[in-house]
């Protein structure tokens, strides 16, 4: 009976204990999901773009036709990508506020244009 | 558009890879299980897709996975049934003290250090989509899961089914997989209920409902089979038809509560009537077909969405080896614990530990579904998965270490020449 108490019961309000614990730490600003991207200036122009989120480090798949990746990172509400490796090919700055987010993307060959983005769904899948 | 040359292309790619690596791993001692694992990491990003990346575009191309993931799909929900079905709760009688205290020490320890891993990993991880105690209740349930499968077949490939530490071994991986799926559940009802548009009371409300009609009326009718196979030897096709219809109506049934197919499926195989020659009759006629061509996919699906060491840098395999050694040392270290406590020697206590370290395709499931609720992100998904993969391969040799199959040779032949 000891034995189990100590094994057993210890553990069980161990783990209540971290939970109450847990509810003050914060986690980095969910991003994660399909992203509806419009172009300002200019002709409009449509893009779109599925972010994967682990943590503060994030990969950005733009929908452009070459599933062109990049490298991304939240701090805060402020979201930077470049591509990996440092290669200059493609930059996306960005604030987010909900499920919105404004900033400036360069694509290759063209100059930074502005941009605001509307998340589509719930966060899920990360394949 | 369904793409029917690069499905069939894909299963003939994966059985190929599937058979040729639990080949190989057969060689080393693994479980043919575990090398149809690896088969599928190897087909995914974390070589395939490294190596050669044009090939693996070619060969599994995005808009084609959802196929692929349908089919695997199929094929869990019909092994979730299988695994419910090998399931005896006659298994979990006669045990008393030792049971109890190491099913539930080993359940509760790593569960607990689960949770203390979580403090950490939260914010390094995760993300403020997903609440902390649905992520650290998650860590928790993903650390205390046994491969009940795997464990059965280490066991009888070894002929340390009938030890006093084999069938220990089965009660407890029995009570931690249903009190695992239970916990499971839980956690899924918790995530869930917060996107979902339909009410909680509705998901709870009909989830005990379920249960309630699972365990007093379906089972009540199910006997009826038994009886039909003890009259003819066999089911017809009608009949087994009749129960795949069963295992996919409470598959359904799940899903649609909120709760997950999975679980559905678990619950019809854990209520069939467990006569020896019925149930054998059953696994036979389900099993080949699952775990031939349908778990590989299941494997290969996880592979595909599995990234180990790509991006993320030095400090994911840092985040991989806290994550191993917390797994080890609660699900390992507290089953021998409370097993020696519990009176058992000290090398019995450890075999029955490194048993219940198994970890295997159970775990796969289980991540899989965190992945799909979105409560683990892709980076924990694969800690996680190579976590699973070290406490299955590790099971084999470190048995053999420390309770070599001579020395139980000698003991069950001393014990035998006693009785005689």
């Amino acid at each position: 009976m000891a034995a189990y108490l100590l094994l057993v019961g210890v553990p069980v309000l161990g783990l209540l204990g971290i939970l109450e614990a847990g509810r003050g730490i914060r986690a980095p600003l969910s991003v994660g999901g399909e992203w509806a991207v419009e172009a300002e200036g200019g002709p409009p122009r449509q893009l779109a773009w599925t972010i994967s989120q682990s943590g503060p480090q994030a990969t950005i798949t733009l929908h452009d036709g070459t599933g062109t990746k990049l490298d991304a990172r939240i701090d805060g509400a402020t979201l930077t990508a470049g591509s990996p490796g440092g290669a200059v090919a493609a930059r996306i700055a960005g604030r987010v506020e909900g499920r919105r987010m404004e900033g400036e993307i360069t694509l290759p060959g063209c100059a930074p244009v502005a941009f605001h983005a509307v998340r589509q769904a719930a966060k899920k899948e990360g394949a | 558009m369904l793409d029917l040359f690069h499905l069939v292309l894909q299963i003939a790619v994966i059985l190929v890879a599937a058979r040729l690596v639990g080949f190989l791993f057969q060689k080393i001692h693994q479980p043919q299980v575990m090398g149809e694992m690896v088969a599928g990491i190897l087909l995914g990003p974390s070589l395939l897709g490294w190596l050669a990346p044009g090939v693996s575009a070619a060969l599994f191309p995005p808009a084609s996975l959802s196929y692929l993931n349908a089919l695997s799909q199929v094929g869990l929900v019909v092994f979730m049934f299988v695994v419910g079905l090998a399931l005896n709760p006659s298994d979990l009688q006669g045990y008393g003290h030792a049971a109890v205290l190491t099913s539930h020490v080993s359940i509760a320890a790593p569960f607990c250090l689960g949770g203390l891993t979580a403090l950490y990993l939260y914010p390094r991880l995760s993300d403020d989509g997903v609440t902390f105690t649905g992520f650290a209740l998650f860590m928790g349930a993903a650390m205390s899961i046994t491969a009940f499968p795997v464990l059965a077949r280490i066991l009888s490939e070894r002929g340390l089914v009938r030890s006093r530490m084999g069938t220990l071994a089965i009660a407890c991986a029995a009570v931690d997989d249903v009190t695992g799926w239970c916990i499971l559940a839980y956690i899924v009802v918790l995530v869930r209920v917060t996107h979902a548009a339909r009410p909680a009371w509705v998901t709870i409300a009909g989830s005990i409902a379920y249960v309630l009609i699972m365990l007093f009326v379906v089972r009540r009718m199910l006997p009826a089979f038994e009886r039909e196979f003890r009259k003819r030897d066999h089911l017809s096709d009608n009949l087994v038809a009749v129960i795949v219809v069963l295992v996919l109506v409470s598959a359904l049934a799940t899903e649609w509560l909120g709760v997950h197919l999975l679980f559905g499926a678990f619950l019809m195989g854990a209520i069939m009537p467990k006569a020896p020659e019925f149930t054998r009759y059953l696994l036979h006629k389900f099993e080949s077909v699952t775990v031939v061509l349908l778990l590989p996919l299941f494997f290969a699906y996880t592979g595909l969405r599995t990234r180990i060491g790509v991006g993320g840098g030095r400090e994911i395999w840092f985040y991989s080896a806290i994550v191993i050694v917390v797994a080890i040392t609660g699900k390992l270290g507290g089953s021998m614990y409370a097993a020696r406590l519990a009176g058992m020697p000290w090398r019995e206590a450890a075999s029955l530990g490194i048993l219940m370290n198994t970890r295997g395709l159970m775990e796969l499931v289980i991540l899989n579904i965190g992945l799909d609720i979105g409560v683990i992100s892709p980076a924990m998904f694969a800690i996680m998965v190579l976590m699973a993969l070290v406490t299955t391969f590790m099971t084999t040799p470190l048995l053999e270490w420390v309770y070599p199959a001579r020395l139980f040779k000698a003991q069950m032949d001393h014990v035998h020449k006693n009785v005689a």
